[in-house]
C-alpha cells in the first residue's frame, strides 16, 4: 500500500540568501510525477526535527529543479538553513488546490500579496513573464514592513517588464517608496473590477483589504484567498488545519471569497 | 451455538491470538484487557471505560526509522488480535475509523491482522437509540469479522467477512449466516438526527451556549481520549541517543491543547500564533468536528452516543445536554 507519509530526499542544488531572514534554496526534482501549480506546497523535514508545511514557489514549467523559500523562525527551518549545497532536504507532496489559473487565461489578474505572501505568486509572475500573451494584464500590489523585509527585490527589475508592480512599505527609510498599507494603493491605481484577484497574507490583511476591494466595486466570486493553518499529515486526516467544513490543506490553501462568505461556523475562517 | 461450545471456540481463539476483551479489573471498573481466563470475559449492556481505538489506533506509533538522511518506513508489527465483545456502538465507530484511515498504510497493517467480533446486546448509555432492540437487518451497515447475537442461554453468530467465516471453518462450525456489508448510509438515507445537529450548529447558532461551556470547561482534553471516534494525531521526531539517527512518529493529540493550533508568527517579536485562544472556542471546534466536519465529509454521525465523554469530564459537561440545547429552536 502506497504510504503517503514517505518523504524524497531531494538535492539542493544553490542557496540564496533573501531578505526578511528568508534563503531560496533550489532543489532537484528526485521522484516520478512531481508537478505542481501556483499556490501549492510541500512538506519539508529534515530528521530529528518535523515537517513544516512551505509553499512552491519557482516556475511551475521547469521540469527538473523547483525553490523553496524558507524563513528562519523556528528549530525547523533554523536547522534548514545550517544546510550547505550538496546537502538534502525531505520532501512529500504537493499537496493542496492551486490558485484557478486557467481561470486567468486572458484575464486581467491582480496579486495582492503582504510580506512573505509573495511567495505563492512567483510562479504565477515566472509564467507570466515567460508567455506574456498569456494573461491580458498582471497587477501586483505587495506591501512589506520595510526596505529589509522586501522579498524578491533584486528581480523586481525583470518583474516590471511584463507586470504592473506596486510597493507600498509600512515605515520606509528612502522617499522613492510610497508609505502605507497594501489597502492604500487601490486608491493610487485604478484596477479594473472584473479583475480575477489572487491574495496572500497575515490574516490582518484579509480583513482590511477585502473591506477595500468591496468597497471598490470587485466582486466575491473573482477574489481567491490563500489561508494558512498548522499541518501535520497534509492530507485532512489529522484536524490540525480544519476549519468549518473544510480543511485547509487538502480543500485549500486556496478559497473562493465566496466560500469563506457562506461560511457556516462560528469560528472565522480568516 | 451453546454456552459451552462458544466457551471452547473462545479457547481456540486464545490459542494463536491476543483477545481483547471487556473485563472487570480489582478495583471494579469495566476495562478492556487481554483476556487470560474465559471466566473473566464480560459480555453485557455496560460499556468498557476505553474505547477500542487503543488497539487499532495506537497512542504513539513508530512510523519511519531514519540513519543520516536515509528513512525506512516502519509498518507496525504486531500479534493477530482479536477484538471480541464490541458493543454495536463501538462497531459503528470502528467503521468510521476505517473510512477515515482507509488509505494509511499504518492503520490498515494493524486492522489486516485484527479480527472484530460483536455483539448484539444493546448498551445501557445510547443516546441516539439508532439500535433499540437488536434488528438483524440493521447488520449490513456495520464493519465486522464475526457478529454474536446474544439470545437466552446461545448466541447465533453471523460472519461478516472472510475473515471472519475461515475462522468458523478452522473451528469446525458451520451453523451460521453472512452478512455482506452495504456500505454505512441506511436505504432510508442519511440519519435525521444527525442531519438535524449538522444544520443546527451550522444554521441556528446559539452563542450562549459556547460562553457557558467555555467558563467550565477546563480543556483538559480527556473527552477526546476517552472518545471512541476522536483520532487527532500529531506527527513529531524524535532524535536517538547514536549520532544522525532517529525516528518519526505520531501520537495522539487533542484540540484542547494550546498548540495545536500554533503557527509561526508574523515578526519576530511574536514568534508563534495561535488560531484559537478561549475556551469557548475550543470546545466549540470538537462539536463541530463531531457534528458537522464528520458528517460532511463521510456523511457519517461523528458521535456514536455512547456517553464515555460525559462520564469522564471532571466539569460535569454532559454532551447529550448539549445536544438538546443546540437542538431547541
Amino acid at each position: 500500500m502506497h504510504n503517503e507519509y514517505k518523504t524524497y530526499n531531494c538535492k539542493i542544488l544553490k542557496i540564496n540568501p533573501e531578505a526578511a531572514d528568508s534563503k531560496t534554496f533550489t532543489l532537484s526534482v528526485s521522484y516520478k510525477g512531481f508537478s505542481f501549480e501556483p499556490g501549492q506546497y510541500v512538506m519539508v523535514s529534515v530528521p530529528g526535527f518535523g515537517e513544516a508545511a512551505i509553499s512552491l514557489s519557482s516556475d511551475f514549467n521547469e521540469k527538473k529543479f523547483f525553490q523553496l523559500t524558507i524563513r528562519k523562525c523556528g528549530t525547523l527551518t533554523s536547522a534548514v538553513h545550517n544546510k550547505k549545497v550538496g546537502d538534502y532536504l525531505g520532501i512529500r507532496g504537493p499537496y493542496g488546490r492551486p490558485f484557478p489559473i486557467d481561470l486567468a487565461k486572458g484575464k486581467i489578474v491582480l496579486i495582492v500579496a503582504g510580506g512573505i505572501g509573495i511567495e505563492p505568486f512567483r510562479p504565477l509572475i515566472l509564467d507570466a513573464i515567460k508567455n506574456p500573451k498569456k494573461y491580458k494584464k498582471v497587477y501586483i500590489f505587495c506591501g512589506s514592513r520595510d526596505e529589509s523585509t522586501m522579498l524578491y527585490a533584486k528581480e523586481y527589475p525583470a518583474w516590471k517588464k511584463v507586470c504592473d508592480l506596486s510597493l507600498t512599505l509600512d515605515n520606509p527609510k528612502s522617499k522613492k517608496y510610497t508609505k502605507g498599507q497594501v489597502t492604500t494603493l487601490f486608491d493610487i491605481k485604478n484596477i479594473p473590477t472584473d479583475a480575477l484577484s489572487f491574495m496572500c497574507g497575515p490574516p490582518i490583511m484579509y480583513k482590511f483589504v477585502m473591506a477595500k476591494m468591496l468597497e471598490k466595486g470587485f466582486k466575491p466570486e473573482n477574489i481567491y484567498v490563500s489561508l494558512e493553518r498548522h499541518m501535520d499529515c497534509a492530507q485532512g486526516v489529522c484536524q490540525h488545519c480544519a476549519i468549518g467544513p473544510y480543511y485547509v490543506c487538502k480543500d485549500g490553501p486556496v478559497f473562493s471569497y465566496v466560500e469563506l462568505i457562506n461560511f457556516k461556523s462560528w469560528l472565522s475562517p480568516i | 451455538m451453546h454456552n459451552k461450545k462458544f466457551e471452547q471456540f473462545v479457547d481456540y481463539l486464545r490459542q494463536k491470538n491476543k483477545v481483547i476483551a471487556p473485563q472487570y479489573d480489582v478495583e471494579g471498573f469495566l476495562h478492556l484487557a487481554e483476556l487470560k481466563e474465559i471466566k473473566d470475559l464480560y459480555l453485557g449492556t455496560k460499556l468498557p471505560l476505553d474505547s477500542w481505538k487503543w488497539f487499532i489506533l495506537p497512542a504513539y506509533q513508530k512510523m519511519f526509522d531514519y540513519q543520516n538522511q536515509e528513512i525506512k518506513e516502519i509498518l507496525p508489527k504486531i500479534r493477530s488480535q482479536i477484538f471480541l465483545g464490541v458493543s454495536i456502538l463501538d462497531l459503528q465507530a470502528l467503521t468510521l475509523l476505517n473510512q477515515v484511515f482507509e488509505k494509511d498504510a499504518f492503520y490498515q497493517q494493524i486492522k489486516k491482522r485484527t479480527i472484530i467480533i460483536g455483539t448484539s446486546l444493546v448498551p445501557e448509555e445510547n443516546f441516539y437509540k439508532y439500535f433499540e432492540k437488536f434488528e438483524e437487518d440493521k447488520l449490513e451497515h456495520l464493519q465486522f469479522d464475526l457478529f454474536l447475537a446474544i439470545q437466552k442461554n446461545d448466541y447465533k453468530i453471523y460472519s461478516g467477512s472472510e475473515d471472519g467465516q475461515r475462522l468458523l471453518d478452522d473451528f469446525g462450525y458451520k451453523d451460521y449466516s453472512h452478512i455482506e456489508y452495504a456500505g454505512p448510509i441506511r436505504e432510508e438515507g442519511l440519519d435525521p438526527q444527525m442531519v438535524a445537529v449538522k444544520d443546527a450548529m451550522q444554521n441556528r447558532h446559539n452563542q450562549k451556549i459556547w460562553d457557558d461551556l467555555g467558563k467550565r470547561c477546563m480543556q483538559c482534553g480527556k473527552c477526546t481520549i476517552v472518545c471512541p471516534v476522536c483520532f487527532c494525531f500529531r506527527m513529531f521526531d524524535q532524535i536517538n541517543l547514536e549520532p544522525e539517527t532517529g525516528s518519526r512518529n505520531r501520537c495522539w493529540d487533542s484540540c484542547f491543547y494550546n498548540e495545536f493550533t500554533q503557527v509561526a508568527g508574523p515578526v519576530p517579536e511574536a514568534p508563534k500564533h495561535r488560531f484559537f485562544n478561549t475556551t469557548a472556542q475550543k470546545i466549540y471546534f470538537w462539536y463541530e468536528h463531531h457534528f458537522v466536519r464528520t458528517p460532511t465529509s463521510f456523511s457519517l454521525p461523528g458521535c456514536v452516543g455512547c456517553g464515555r465523554c460525559s462520564r469522564t469530564c471532571p466539569a460535569d459537561i454532559d454532551i447529550f445536554t448539549t445536544i438538546k440545547e443546540i437542538l431547541r429552536k
